[in-house]
């Protein structure tokens, strides 16, 4: 590596800059949504997200669509089920930062002339998965040996990925001193956001004194500082700036984005406490001419509490090592500093890998929520999406026409 | 029904039997390269410092630190319901390469980030030996 293969020559992302808009966006039912498959939500969401928009299936001819890791060309099957021959057509692999990755692609794509309206949309199906039944529940539990790795890993008891994230809380614990009750006002936070949501997955109140009392899974984390399983697809409806002025809703302008991968691994480096939305960021805040104080809402992978934390401070919110105070002082709340997962999350909406976390920062750039949803006065929104193995990021930054 | 179940056994890939066969021995070797001479895991045919392709397994120190770590309290295969809770560690050797170990001899609330530790062997059975660590005795 040299500075030279890290340094863009020039900046020709800041010429894609509010070129393209978000002009539809919805979900599908969410939670627990038994005797459906993803694509069948794949397919609902899409359906609102063009009602949404007003248009029509024969509108697209752009599908970046993503659904669970073992659906062979996911975005096929949705163009299929559409019933149209998409010029542009692919799906993304790196987990949960793919969703964001989608967007990029389709501002990318419609920018050069390969598609004019796009539908970007993920969909996923695991609660059901998950709890079909007993007989289910106990496969997913006990997974056969040629589904693990093949060592290094399984023979020391070492299983998903809540422990993987887990390795980086204990780190950030030991460098700064950061508390699981500050893990503890996430969980709280964004429940408390969920119970404004009448879509949400959970529905009863969350304290702080709740959140100690739940059962440990993979210390430092208990059962409120991992996200839900959950049945959600989300889509979004993409086309040029000039284009959304004419359709239904108020358009909302994609400002900038970034990507960054670190992948050394999660467990190089110091990657666990300082993660890819550090650069993802900054290109993310170059593309659209801003910082992180032009921020108003922030809606945040959270696939477990700490990611939140440590996110909040690569994205420059408050310095590094200093993201448990910020947390702690209730800025993510609904009235706070910077209003976070304001519809609850991965924590409590539903889990759909960061769709939902666009879906919601389109919502507040229309300021089309009752007040008790809406954050006061937002012009932008800066969303996250992480994934891949931990080391998979990319950066969304919204804003008011 | 008969007995408790058995936990996973390493399935070495080529690149990584000579680790697995070193370890059998006690001894805890890694690829180092001949070219730049840095160590690195977990194996690979090519070296990710200098992409150079000659390398050979040379025995190490065994001692290092505690990087990071966490306690498995939930049961994720019915083979470790008995050693809940139980710590997984990300220790990293005094030669450099971090790797995923329990860390044995000592309660779990005791273990510590930067904790000096040393390798130990744990017999799966006459073949197999999986390399764990403990704390360094003061």
């Amino acid at each position: 590596m040299n500075a030279f293969s890290q340094t863009p020559l020039i900046e020709p992302s800041r010429e894609l800059r509010d070129t393209c808009a978000i002009v539809g966006t919805a979900t599908s039912r969410l939670g627990k949504v038994p005797g459906t498959s993803a694509l069948d939500l794949m397919i609902e969401a899409i359906r609102n997200a063009l009602d949404d928009a007003g248009l029509k299936a024969s509108d697209v001819d752009g599908v970046l669509c993503r659904g669970p890791d073992d659906s062979y060309s996911h975005h096929q099957l949705v163009a299929e089920r559409l019933g149209v021959n998409a010029r542009f057509s692919t799906t993304l692999t790196n987990g949960g930062a793919s969703q964001i990755m989608s967007v990029a692609l389709a501002v990318m794509a419609i920018r050069f002339g390969l598609a004019n309206t796009v539908v970007c949309g993920f969909a996923r199906d695991t609660w059901s998965r998950t709890h079909a039944n007993e007989e289910v529940r106990v496969r997913n539990e006990t997974r056969p040996d040629s589904m693990l790795a093949s060592d290094f890993a399984p023979e020391y008891g070492y299983f998903g990925a809540t422990a993987a994230h887990a390795f980086g809380a204990t780190r950030h614990m030991h460098l700064y001193g950061t508390t699981r009750d500050q893990f503890g006002e996430i969980a709280v936070a964004f429940r408390e956001h969920a119970l404004r949501n009448p879509q949400a997955q959970m529905k009863k109140p969350l304290t702080i004194e709740d959140y100690h009392a739940g059962r440990l899974i993979v210390a430092p984390f208990g059962i409120y500082d991992c996200s839900l399983r959950s049945d959600a697809a989300g889509a979004v409806i993409v086309t040029s700036a000039a284009r959304a002025k004419d359709l239904r809703q108020p358009p909302v302008l994609i400002k900038g984005f970034g990507t960054h991968n670190n992948t050394r691994g999660w467990f190089a480096d110091d990657n666990m406490v300082v993660t890819a939305a550090k650069q993802a960021g900054e290109a993310a805040y170059r593309m659209a001419g801003l910082g992180p104080q032009d921020v108003d809402t922030a809606q945040i992978y959270d696939c477990f509490t700490y990611m939140v934390l440590t996110q909040l401070e690569d994205y420059g919110f408050c310095k590094k090592g200093e993201g448990g105070p910020f947390v702690a002082s209730g800025a993510l709340r609904l009235g706070g500093a910077l209003p976070c997962n304001t519809s609850g999350g991965q924590l409590s909406e539903s889990h759909c890998e960061g769709m939902l976390q666009i879906v919601e920062g389109v919502r507040q750039m229309r300021h089309t929520y009752p007040q008790h949803r809406q954050v006061k006065d937002a012009e932008v929104a800066l969303i996250s999406g992480h994934g891949g193995n931990q080391v998979c990021h990319s950066t969304l930054i919204l804003g008011r026409a | 029904m008969t007995g408790k179940p058995a936990k996973p056994k390493p399935r070495p890939a080529p690149e990584s039997l000579p680790y697995w066969e070193a370890a059998k021995e006690h001894r805890l070797a890694l690829p180092q390269c001949e070219d730049c001479e840095q160590f690195w895991f977990p194996p690979s045919r090519n070296c990710p410092h200098c992409l150079s392709m000659k390398s050979a397994f040379k025995t190490v120190s065994g001692r290092g630190k505690v990087f990071s770590f966490v306690t498995f309290h939930r049961v994720y295969r019915p083979a470790f319901a008995e050693d809940v809770p139980y710590v997984v560690a990300l220790v990293e050797l005094d030669e450099g390469p971090r790797l995923l170990t329990n860390i044995l001899g000592i309660a779990p609330e005791e273990v510590r980030c930067e904790m000096p530790v040393e390798v130990v062997f744990d017999d799966y059975d006459a073949d197999v030996s999986i390399p764990k660590f403990k704390p360094v005795s003061a």
